[in-house]
């Protein structure tokens, strides 16, 4: 599924569609450049499962908590060098766990996403506009065939 | 001697008093993992309806893991706090070896299994011996389907499962061994009594850990298993 989007607003309300649609142990993986709106799909996200805590990156304490319809658990693992560090605060109690968990950089830890994951890639498409993004959202695994509903 | 034990490395928490042979009381939740909420006031209750203050306890035994890695530090942090602050010993003993003990005198294998997730268990084998429990494997974090192997190859007779990955494997366990046994519920959690009386055998052995250097054994698996578990991927929906 691939979207189009020329704006922030439009890139929080794929986030948004997605986060109202996510259940207990669901698992997003967001990749893409800086600056590219990982951050603005997991604010989409939360607002989705109704969390109305202002969302900041976690890219120095790795993962953030926030309580909604169901918990949120928001990874930065930028700054993770080596899949045994993340593995190493727990990372598995908290993906087979009781919440939602978005994981921006997920490329980085490729070894430790279960297999059934939604993976968004975004890009920049510098040939139209600064502002243009192209939005992908892939999925693995029945439980999340939600998503073909997605629209925007 | 009077201990206080506890053990937080599964959704199981729960402490104990024990006085030498004689357990006072123990207190066991085994609802969510919110440790970090409960364990105190456990601790307090126990110790308020026992008419015990907290100096009144002269060791403190904790679960030195495998198991939830919040969990462990809950528990190592919480009695390392209340070791310090008395001046204490503290002994820490492994929830396998506790889950073992909990399956006293079976004439059998007993195979104590805790759920590392991603199917894989953290586990040993362990008998009898009179009254003496012999571990006869290492610690280990392996595939169900590793520890199947492993079983088939060491078991003689019969076989005890004890620990909370027994109902995620019950069907699959009892397929491979026919012979094979499942704890019943009261005993199939790690319970803080179990524990605490390994460590009080650790104790009289004079056994103790450095407060200032000990941590939980948190046993995970290698990157070239998770490097194999990559290979195994699917391929996408759309």
């Amino acid at each position: 599924m691939e979207f189009i989007v020329d704006n922030i607003d439009k890139t929080m309300e794929i986030g948004f569609n997605i986060g109202k649609l996510s259940r207990e142990g669901d698992i997003i993986c967001l990749i893409g450049d800086l600056g590219t709106g990982k951050t603005h799909i997991t604010k989409g996200i939360a607002l989705g499962l109704g969390i109305t805590e202002n969302i900041t990156s976690p890219t120095f304490n790795i993962v953030n908590e926030y309580d909604g319809r169901h918990r949120l658990y928001h990874f930065d693992v930028y700054r993770v060098n080596d899949p045994d560090e993340i593995s190493a605060i727990g990372f598995d109690e908290y993906i087979f766990g009781n919440g939602v968990s978005v994981i921006e950089w997920a490329n980085y830890i490729e070894d430790l996403i279960p297999k059934e994951h939604i993976e968004i890639t975004i890009d920049k498409l510098p040939e139209m506009d600064d502002n243009y993004r192209k939005i992908q959202v892939n999925f693995w695994g029945k439980r999340y065939d939600y998503i073909k509903e997605i629209k925007l | 001697m009077k201990i206080l034990s506890l053990d937080s490395s599964s959704t199981c928490s729960t402490c104990s008093i024990l006085e030498d042979n004689r357990l006072l009381g123990e207190i066991i939740y085994n609802d969510k993992k919110q440790h970090s909420i409960i364990l105190l006031s456990q601790i307090d209750s126990l110790l308020e309806n026992l008419n015990l203050d907290i100096d009144n306890i002269d060791a403190f035994v904790v679960s030195e893991g495998p198991g939830s890695f919040t969990g462990l530090r809950i528990g190592l942090a919480t009695t390392k706090g209340l070791a310090q602050g008395l001046n204490k010993p503290i002994v820490g003993v492994s929830t396998l070896d506790c889950l073992a003990y909990n399956i006293a005198f079976f004439d059998g294998i007993i195979c104590p299994i805790m759920d590392a997730l991603r199917d894989n268990v953290y586990t040993s084998l362990y008998k009898f011996t009179g009254e003496t429990l012999e571990r006869t494997k290492d610690y280990m974090a392996i595939h169900i389907d590793e520890l199947i192997q492993i079983l088939k190859e060491n078991c003689e007779t019969k076989v005890c499962f004890v620990g909370d990955a027994t109902s995620k494997f019950k069907e699959k366990l009892s397929k491979n061994f026919p012979n094979s046994y499942f704890a019943p519920a009261h005993l199939n959690i790690a319970r803080a009594s179990s524990l605490g009386q390994l460590g009080i055998k650790k104790l009289l052995n004079g056994e103790q850990d450095n407060l200032l250097t000990f941590s939980p054994i948190y046993l995970r698996k290698s990157q070239a298993e998770r490097e194999y578990e990559n290979k195994m991927r699917m391929v996408p929906n759309e």
